[in-house]
């Protein structure tokens, strides 16, 4: 008992980042169904939540390697190449079980090949996955041969179309990934470490944690939730088209970093993320109920992105200011007493 | 003769010269037209946007500080639209094409200022404006390209001078020079090299490492308002998508010419190589009747390898 209440100061509670995301998306909630009538409807919100389901899957992964200090631009190519092979495999009419997992172990062993660029052939996380990402889209292109897999069955279509007891299934689904993952990196060492190397990695191998092994982790889960995510795509869609997850890395990357994930790692927490997702999510979808052409969806989403790490750089610099004030503070304070203690 | 062997290969620009004559064996030998003099000329062409912003990028990288610049591509759409607009608008095309650089230089200062001066991370701070940029560009436009353009201005992109392409001698060529000249001899190179390899120690010395990174980001964009230009001439047609995937391309060929992602080391000319290595294959494999999608894995695979290799090196080199 006694250690467990040593270790909880190290378990971070959330902080206020996160509540300001969730705030955010409160705000943004009223607003909308204020200037729209037909936002605030249950059936608003299962559209907005089953066309998000893969990119909150994926961004949880995002999150974790971005916590690592590391980012992956290559989710959307390799959501691309498994969900192919699911439909390849629904075509031949195998079974489901094993449709999935296939999809999980080929999404990790994509995951793991990436974590090992980066640790054993130590290429920078982005240009690992810039090369690994157009490797893997030049195989969609070969794979589909130009033409799109259609009418694929329905299997995993219950991922995001089913209910249970009236509640859809993505709300089920969400609600044990995040939680999982949540557990995972705040109570796990394993998790911890991926915010200990976010942190110093240097200073991570020298309290003997395996930093190669951790970041190798974080891309094979981070692989595998896009493995499981292409099973929710061919789901929703019943197709794959040749562009298949072409904007899906960016926008986990933006749901991470609107949800308060740092892009220099060490920072961040899935239920930010969450936010995140839901905030982007209901933000597009607000834009097209208000008759304002699609178009425009990108710019508001670069543009919050850049609103809101100005935003965590004012708070944190703030934060930072108060910090060096009290340190200077307790140091007047020392200089102080020796001072009295001399006379 | 290990050490030699290394010595040369971790020196990158005949590193680059040999996978150049390799690509070109390899590319001739799949189709007889390859080393067709007119395919050559030709073939400069298809690399001349490239070119310019791999330059930018590269600049943009070698200043260091996780330095990057996903925003070229949609650079290029949007100056390139708003070029269009312009001349639509009845303008002379000459002066429209001065604005339209002097347009990417401005949307560079926009990275310079969120990203030099109020320092956000460059991926992120780029990715806004990427973002933006691809959007506004479609919605001015609605997605339609705007065409019309007179006569005289496909000069740049499909005329000759001395028989050579007129984009790679009145445009690329001067660019590369000029900044060339710029990194080598000037203050401001030096600059730019001292900042990417210890910004914290160039700042103490007196160099001012936001105005320094500020000028490299609009440098990138004027670069990207030059592509816009050569890419809106050779279309004849101001595309809101042309610049789509110019920013992992120009990413590639500058991590490929040898430019450590880290900031500080390598030169442009590796660039030019590099551009040059993409380009070829890009070709290479269209003339062989080849899938084009398959230069993207080309490239992925030589983009890793290349990066890989180099870090041996530097870890040979220093254990040396």
């Amino acid at each position: 008992m006694k250690r467990r209440n040593g270790i909880k100061k190290y378990i971070p509670k959330p902080s206020r980042r996160e509540f300001f995301t969730i705030l955010l998306l409160a705000i943004e909630i009223v607003v909308f169904s204020f200037v729209s009538t037909n936002f605030l409807s249950f059936k608003n919100f299962e559209t907005v939540l089953r066309n998000s389901t893969d990119l909150a899957v994926v961004s949880i992964g995002m999150t974790m390697v971005m916590i690592l200090g590391g980012i992956d631009i290559s989710v959307g190519s390799a959501l691309g190449v498994v969900a192919i092979i699911v439909g390849w495999m629904l075509q031949a009419e195998i079974n489901p079980f094993l449709i999935g997992l296939v999809a999980v172990i080929m999404g990790t062993v994509i995951g793991i090949l990436n974590g090992l660029l980066i640790t054993k052939a130590r290429i920078p996380a982005i240009i690992a996955t810039l090369g690994t990402s157009n490797i893997l889209r030049a195989m969609i292109f070969g794979m589909l041969g130009g033409s799109w897999l259609t009418g694929l069955p329905r299997v995993f279509g219950l991922f995001t179309k089913g209910q249970i007891i009236g509640i859809p299934i993505p709300v089920f689904l969400l609600t044990i990934f995040y939680v999982l993952f949540w557990l995972f990196l705040t109570f796990f060492p394993s998790g911890r470490h991926i915010y200990a190397v976010g942190n110093s990695a240097e200073a991570t191998k020298l309290s003997g944690v395996n930093a190669d092994r951790t970041k190798v982790l974080a891309f094979a889960l981070l692989g595998s939730l896009v493995g499981f995510s292409s099973l929710i795509y061919v789901g929703r869609l019943a197709s794959v088209e040749i562009t298949v997850g072409i904007d899906l890395p960016i926008s986990a990357i933006a749901a991470s970093v609107i949800g308060g994930t740092s892009v220099k790692g060490g920072k961040g927490s899935v239920i930010g993320t969450l936010a995140g997702v839901l905030f982007i999510a209901i933000m597009k979808n607000g834009i097209v109920l208000l008759g304002i052409p699609s178009l425009w969806e990108k710019a508001v989403v670069g543009f919050l992105i850049i609103v809101s790490v100005i935003i965590d750089l004012l708070v944190s610099a703030r934060a930072e200011k108060r910090q060096r004030d009290q340190l200077s503070k307790q140091r007047l304070l020392s200089m102080e007493n020796k001072i009295l203690e001399r006379n | 003769m290990r050490k030699t062997i290394i010595r040369l290969l971790s020196n990158r620009v005949i590193f680059l010269i040999l996978l150049f004559i390799i690509v070109a064996v390899v590319m001739s030998s799949l189709s007889p037209f390859f080393f067709d003099w007119n395919n050559m000329i030709t073939m400069t062409r298809f690399g001349a946007a490239l070119a310019l912003v791999g330059l930018g990028q590269s600049l943009v990288i070698l200043g260091g500080g996780a330095g990057i610049d996903l925003s070229v591509g949609s650079i290029i759409s949007m100056s390139g639209v708003l070029f269009g607009f312009l001349v639509n608008l009845g303008m002379n095309v000459w002066v429209a094409v001065f604005l339209a650089i002097l347009i990417g230089g401005i949307l560079g200062m926009v990275n310079g200022l969120t990203v030099a001066v109020w320092g956000l991370p460059p991926l992120i701070g780029t990715l806004g404006t990427m973002y933006m940029y691809g959007a506004l560009s479609l919605v001015m436009t609605k997605g339609v390209p705007l065409s019309s353009f007179p006569e005289e201005f496909s000069f740049i992109s499909n005329g000759k001078i001395l028989g050579l392409p007129t984009q790679i001698v009145l445009i690329v060529i001067p660019a590369f020079l000029i900044l060339a000249f710029m990194l080598k001899k000037t203050k401001f190179g030096r600059w730019v090299y001292l900042i990417g390899v210890n910004d914290e120690a160039a700042q103490i010395s007196g160099i001012q490492v936001k105005r320094v990174r500020f000028v490299l980001y609009t440098i990138s964009g004027l670069l990207a308002g030059m592509a816009a230009i050569i890419m809106s001439s050779w279309f004849m047609a101001s595309r809101p998508d042309v610049g789509n995937g110019m920013d992992m391309r120009s990413i590639t060929v500058a991590v490929l010419g040898g430019i450590d992602i880290f900031g500080g080391i390598g030169n442009i000319g590796g660039t030019m190589l590099a551009v040059a290595i993409v380009t070829m294959i890009a070709s290479g494999l269209q003339l062989a009747n080849i899938n084009t999608i398959w230069q993207l894995a080309a490239l992925g695979i030589i983009l890793l390898g290349a990066v890989a290799l180099n870090q041996l090196f530097v870890k040979d080199q220093s254990s040396l």
